[in-house]
């Protein structure tokens, strides 16, 4: 089953099962996709790096019809195709499989494997014994043994990733596409995973593997072709290439010249936190200095954000105290008395989370300063407008104006907006998480260089990241969450990724 | 939106007038509507349908459903509505009456009506932002116990022979206008200008725009939204106040058709603007959209069963004129 070392991959000389050619795409004038080439062959694992903001997921969203291209042409099996919709796609057999999007909870594991397909029915009346029977055989083709009946919210995640993949080998898929497939599983679920992806190459199936954890690219996948700022950079053999070659292909030069000097941490504490507990945080105790940037390290779902999200208000806790400033804090939570004790959050998800897209800058930039920008209740359009133009200067927001509507700014000024909003309460502990999520390369360096300015002014900067490269390169100090708690804490200056890994998988003592 | 002086000469003004002319033009549709409509009523009766009087009945006619629909507008604007708007001004205006035959002063009555309006967003508030409860759910339940209290409060009938110093609130005239009009105006204004200039109206529309981001912001989402329920039951209460004082009576449902009336004249306000919230002076241009054609039909002798299919059908081409128009852009 598996390809082993004697047997290199072969790379059949069929046409591709799916080949993007020259694809152009722009939003809102920004070129998100800048004539980008993908073609995988049927039987081959085929993985699609790059950074966050590469492109990736626009180009998924595009063979799967979910967007149309600018211009360019998608083939399937060497046959010009216009998908119209995700449901043409389906019926060409290209199906995306996202990590949580891609199960109905609320329905059993039958029908959600025959989820969009002909239930066996007559008169309307589904009968339930052949739908369960046409479910089981298809995920006996993954030697998955799942009660039908039971509800797929109740499965475990990696029941959900099998009865997603099981769906759509039902609908026949022959492309599969698969986005972070392995985020939420633990090792043993991810071998387990791997043996499908594998059985189904064998079936020829052709797989396009997205994901952030190269070692497991290096181990499955037969080629990989690497994005960057939305142009395909190259496509190679696995076995031709090392992990280190590919980041630095991702990267596109190399990280040391992203990140400004350190030095400017001091010795005062402005933020203590004694023994916090709430949810999927336990007793987490540390301190933060004025002029420090400290970076929160640790695996998706190890606590990270919801420990800022509690030091921000917007989540309750159920213990331990929180001390800014020498000023002890009420435990009721509450956004906007965090902010007015001085500490501001720069949340994860900018688009749903930060700003108002429909919005003006400058309301936007307001809105967590209507205190400032008004009297007796009554805003100032004028002192509004001051406040943007002054933030939109200092952070070098490129925008036509104050008024320009955010939704129509690329995702780093959007981020900005965000900063902006926030810095104008002026902060003395910023929490930031995932600071340059979905940021081009040139803007993140920009976001690391303000981040390190506000440090030197006295503000202690928490942020928290999923890169171990940019949370060794812009941290002092590197507090590392394991299942809710702190499990590690390091120096930045010379960690290396292995050691924060092992404090991530909970390993070290 | 207020243009700052400084920066009128620059070009990044000249680009938002450009863009404020091209606004006009995407808001055009419902406006553009209401202005065939008179059109076209004025044509089939040029004698009658813009003559003085008949302007002035309609103003009239439509001046409780502005209040009503002022009041849906502030929940709206936080992407919630109201279905108890109707219920509640029917009970604050039986609830005035019946407190008025029993011989208590004006006062003492005015306020009682307006303390129900109170109460009543008050439950709706606490409900839907302190209880999760979802607005169509909480406002259902709470209209459906306030129309019940309203047949409680008139005994099931009609209640009628308030004093005249009441139902002068509702008939009398100022200037050859009756006074209803500048209720309506009066509040309309203050509605507008507190959606408009005050930090209140901020957070409104920031969470009718996402309620995380508000949150995340410092907005205090609850209290925010336990307030706009609250003020529209007040408000509602004065709409059904002075519709018993105009029509010189109360009973327990004559405010209801303005529920659904005013859900369809702010959702006709939506379609004025680009970003498609609720705003108060689109709103108004829905009330007007739907007195207009209630008269000008009435004028033409259209019956009444035919002119509410007709406002349903408005409604349907109005918003999906405005989604094409959106997915356009």
């Amino acid at each position: 089953m598996t390809i082993t070392e004697e047997e290199p991959p072969v790379v059949v000389q069929a046409p591709p099962a799916l080949e993007a050619v020259d694809i152009v795409k722009s939003f809102d004038g920004v070129h998100a996709l800048k004539g980008v080439r993908l073609s995988v062959q049927p039987g081959e694992i085929h993985a699609l790096l790059g950074e966050n903001g590469a492109g990736k997921s626009t180009l998924i969203k595009i063979v799967t019809g979910l967007y149309s291209p600018d211009s360019g042409e998608i083939r399937r099996g060497g046959e010009t195709v216009e998908f119209a919709n995700v449901r043409a796609a389906h019926q060409a057999g290209v199906v995306a499989l996202y990590q949580e999007l891609s199960i109905v909870p609320t329905i059993s594991v039958a029908e959600n494997v025959l989820l969009g397909e002909q239930l066996p029915s007559r008169a309307g009346i589904v009968n339930g014994r052949a739908l369960r029977r046409r479910a089981g055989e298809q995920l006996a083709r993954l030697q998955q043994k799942i009660p039908l009946r039971k509800l797929a919210g109740d499965l475990s995640p990696v029941q959900q990733t099998m009865v997603a993949v099981a769906r759509a080998l039902a609908t026949d898929a022959r492309v599969l596409i698969l986005d972070e497939p392995t985020a939420s599983l633990t090792e043993t679920e991810i071998r387990e995973v791997f043996a499908v992806l594998r059985a189904l190459r064998e079936e020829g199936v052709a797989i396009v593997y997205v994901s952030h954890r190269l070692e497991e690219v290096f181990e499955l996948c037969d080629r990989l072709t690497i994005m960057r700022n939305g142009e395909t950079i190259v496509t190679k053999n696995v076995a031709d290439t090392t992990i280190d070659e590919v980041i630095s292909t991702m990267v596109g030069r190399s990280a040391d010249s992203l990140y400004p000097e350190r030095g400017t941490a001091t010795k005062d504490v402005v933020l203590t936190v004694e023994h916090l507990n709430g949810r999927r945080v336990k007793d987490v105790s540390f301190e933060a200095y004025a002029g420090e940037v400290l970076g929160i390290g640790g695996l998706a779902g190890s606590g990270r954000s919801e420990l800022l999200r509690i030091l921000a208000g917007a989540q309750g806790h159920k213990g331990g105290t929180i001390t800014v400033g020498g000023v002890p804090l009420r435990r009721r939570s509450a956004v906007g008395r965090m902010l007015d004790a001085g500490v501001a959050l720069v949340p994860e998800e900018r688009r749903s989370q930060g700003v108002l897209l429909g919005t003006s800058i400058q309301d936007n930039i307001a809105l967590a300063n209507l205190g400032a920008v008004s009297r007796a209740g009554v805003v100032s359009g004028r002192q509004i407008a001051q406040m943007a133009k002054r933030g939109m200067a200092d952070l070098q927001i490129k925008a036509r104006g104050p008024k320009q509507s955010v939704g129509e700014l690329s995702g780093g000024n959007q981020q900005k907006v965000v900063l902006a909003k926030m810095l104008a309460r002026r902060p003395k502990v910023l929490l930031m998480d995932e600071p340059t999520r979905g940021i081009d390369v040139g803007t993140k360096a920009e976001i690391y260089r303000l981040i390190r300015e506000l440090a030197a002014q006295g503000t202690a900067v928490i942020a928290v990241s999923s890169e171990l490269p940019e949370l060794i390169g812009m941290s002092d100090r590197i507090l590392i969450m394991h299942e809710g708690s702190i499990s590690g804490e390091v120096a930045a200056e010379g960690a290396d990724d292995e050691i924060l890994l092992s404090y991530a998988y909970g390993r070290s003592e | 939106m207020t243009t700052q002086k400084e920066s009128t000469t620059t070009t990044a003004v000249v680009v938002q007038q450009s863009k404020a002319a091209g606004r006009l033009l995407i808001s055009g549709g419902t406006v553009v509507a209401l202005i065939l409509l008179i059109l076209f009523f004025f044509l089939m009766r040029p004698d009658t349908f813009l003559s003085f009087v008949n302007v002035r009945n309609i103003l009239y006619q439509i001046s409780i459903l502005a209040i009503i629909a002022g009041a849906q507008t502030i929940v709206m604007v936080l992407g919630d509505f109201d279905l108890s708007v109707g219920a509640t001004s029917s009970l604050a205006g039986a609830v005035t009456s019946v407190l008025l035959l029993q011989e208590n002063g004006l006062g003492v009555a005015l306020l009682a009506g307006l303390a129900v309006g109170l109460i009543v967003g008050l439950v709706n508030g606490i409900l839907i932002a302190y209880l999760k409860m979802s607005a169509f759910v909480a406002t259902l339940a709470t209209m459906t116990s306030v129309i019940g209290l309203g047949y409680l409060v008139t005994g099931g009938t009609t209640v009628f022979g308030m004093p005249a110093e009441f139902n002068q609130l509702g008939q009398g005239r100022f200037l050859n206008i009756p006074l209803p009009v500048y209720f309506a105006v009066a509040i309309s204004v203050l509605i507008w200008a507190g959606l408009r200039f005050t930090t209140v109206g901020r957070r409104w529309y920031a969470i009718g725009g996402n309620v995380e981001v508000a949150r995340l912001s410092g907005v205090n989402v609850r209290f925010a939204r336990l307030l706009a329920f609250t003020l529209a039951g007040i408000i509602s209460a004065i709409g059904g106040i002075l519709l018993a004082a105009r029509l010189g009576s109360a009973a327990a449902e004559q405010g209801g058709d303005n529920t659904l009336f005013s859900v369809a004249a702010v959702f006709l306000g939506m379609t004025v603007v680009r970003s498609g919230a609720a705003n108060l002076v689109g709103t108004m241009i829905g009330v007007a959209i739907i007195g207009v054609m209630s008269n000008g039909l009435n004028i033409l002798g259209v019956n009444a069963y035919v002119q509410q299919v007709v406002t349903g059908l408005i409604i349907i081409a109005a918003v999906t004129l405005s989604s094409l128009k959106t997915r356009e852009t």
